[in-house]
């Protein structure tokens, strides 16, 4: 991809005496620069000047001998450009294109964030204890040899008792069309993990008032979150809020992965939960029975948390949102998204409901 | 009334921006002064239109916009997406390397971690058939080991479920008792 585009480059420009030792050398078929610079460093150190990294001593018959246009003119073929002249084309066209965008890991990609910048807690505490705590809790032991008896599929077929039986698409599980997520026994490779958290704020005075409302509650979500916030309008008719569908933005969610997401859920659990007045805990029957866990905050503990705190007086007090904080798990059932939570200190109450 | 100055200062005065009249910042009181030099008043005239120092603009009533709002919304906008790093050759180069090993260190720890929870995974595996077979009680230990419904439904401790810290904390409180049950609602 466009990452190894500059060392094309370089193979291009190089003599071709040289190239082939690169090919023959390694098994993989990727050329990494560590394993170049070894085999040809002096065609290398005429583009890598590493003046940067070592002193600026140089010894003086060195700095008589250079010269670089005797040198520019003994070379048979051109250098590549100085500017690196790769832009990344904007839409992917797919496979069949010749020219596609790289994907978003490499650093010239229009969507390549780069980071993360910090190691959180929350990432720490998974990787040395709660990975290994959930894999003992879930840990179910199978003799060697053990196969699980064949279960019935799970989309039934019909029985061919009429003759409109014939080519039916297969019914869906007994007691209701839910297909559910399929939970596999917890094993190493598949351990419970936060995948992402959305904030999510109704602010229901947008459509009656004025738009500050929700510009208020966008600031103060991206304030706590760091992220930027996209705003949605109504689906449905709320007479009594003076909000019809379609017409009014009164929404404003942001979505936060990886590192934004660890500190967010840190500074959730340290921070504002702690706090919180009155407080239970998350309910117990909360979740979509597929590992996503929802509960909600009221304004006066959104302004708990630190960024809103220290900054309280530039929001109008009556105006901070309440919002809904969904944690997203890789979890595929709600009692496993809630042994995580629990593993990393959210508080539960009441029944449990899968 | 305007003050009468001489050409020269006045040409100065425009070269260097000095205003010489006082309209910049309120323009109706000099009007009226010179309404009220030319022309005497008459109490019909007063009567039509009394003296006031407020522009039409200022007496018209607005929505109260609290500034906090303002400056959240000054601030709230922001241009889309970056364009994409764009650098010389040299410098594509060294950022290119520095991304590649990071990148690199990064699935190394991966997978360590990775390999290490299958250790241990297999190591459990082995102790569990170990506790099945040579245990000499018939594999009840291992039965009563294998059932799984309470931890669904007590799960971890609250004292358990905290953020780790750079020290060992207070330690374990051996006297420790849970008081009474989580409250329920």
């Amino acid at each position: 991809m466009a990452a190894s585009e500059p060392s094309r480059y370089l193979a291009r420009s190089l003599p071709r005496a040289i190239v082939p030792a690169a090919r023959s050398q390694g098994l993989c078929w990727r050329r990494h620069a560590s394993d170049q610079a070894a085999a040809k460093p002096s065609a290398l150190s005429d583009l890598e000047s590493d003046g940067l990294l070592k002193g600026t001593t140089t010894p003086v018959e060195a700095a008589k001998s250079f010269d670089p246009v005797a040198r520019a003119r003994a070379r048979k073929t051109q250098l590549p450009r100085s500017r690196y002249q790769f832009r990344s084309p904007k839409y992917d066209r797919g496979p069949l294109h010749p020219h596609r965008p790289p994907p978003p890991s490499d650093p010239s990609s229009r969507l390549f964030v780069p980071g993360p910048f910090s190691l959180s807690r929350v990432d720490q505490t998974h990787e040395s204890t709660i990975a290994s705590d959930i894999l003992t809790l879930c840990y179910v032991h199978n003799p060697p040899g053990f196969k699980p008896p064949p279960k019935a599929p799970r989309l039934r077929t019909w029985d061919d008792s009429s003759p409109y039986h014939k080519n039916r698409s297969l019914r869906g599980p007994r007691g209701g069309d839910v297909l559910r997520l399929l939970r596999k026994p917890i094993t190493f490779n598949n351990i419970p993990k936060l995948e992402r958290i959305t904030i999510h704020s109704y602010v229901k005075n947008a459509a009656k008032e004025n738009s500050g409302w929700l510009h208020v509650a966008g600031m103060a979500l991206q304030a706590i979150s760091n992220v930027k916030v996209t705003t949605y309008r109504s689906k449905t008719s709320v007479a009594k809020w003076y909000i019809s569908p379609g017409r009014d933005a009164v929404a404003a969610k942001a979505e936060l992965h990886g590192e934004d997401m660890e500190h967010f859920f840190g500074k959730l659990l340290d921070i504002v939960m702690p706090r919180l007045k009155d407080w239970p805990g998350v309910k117990g029957t909360s979740g979509d029975s597929s590992g996503n866990i929802t509960f909600g905050l009221e304004p006066e503990q959104v302004a708990l948390f630190p960024e809103i705190e220290v900054n309280y007086d530039m929001y109008p007090p009556q105006m901070i949102p309440g919002c809904h904080i969904t944690l997203h798990t890789t979890a595929k059932t709600d009692k496993d998204a809630r042994l995580l939570l629990s593993a990393m200190g959210v508080p539960f109450y009441g029944k449990l409901v899968d | 009334m305007r003050p009468s100055i001489s050409p020269v200062l006045a040409s100065l005065a425009n070269v260097f921006r000095i205003p010489l009249s006082q309209t910049t910042l309120r323009p109706t009181i000099p009007l009226l002064n010179q309404q009220t030099a030319t022309q005497p008043s008459s109490p019909q005239a007063q009567a039509r239109a009394p003296f006031s120092t407020t522009t039409p603009l200022l007496k018209r009533k607005s929505p109260y916009i609290d500034r906090r709002v303002t400056l959240i919304r000054y601030f709230l906008y922001h241009p889309l997406t970056p364009r994409p790093l764009r650098f010389s050759r040299t410098r594509f180069l060294r950022h290119w390397t520095i991304h590649r090993a990071w990148q690199l260190y990064q699935a190394n720890r991966r997978r360590n971690h990775q390999l290490e929870l299958q250790r241990q995974w297999q190591a459990m595996n082995a102790a569990c058939e170990e506790l099945r077979t040579g245990a000499g009680d018939g594999g009840k230990l291992f039965r009563k080991s294998m059932i799984k419904t309470r931890i669904f439904k007590d799960m971890f401790p609250i004292e358990y479920g905290r953020m780790q810290t750079e020290g060992p904390g207070e330690g374990w409180n051996h006297e420790w008792k849970r008081v009474d049950k989580p409250v329920k609602r």
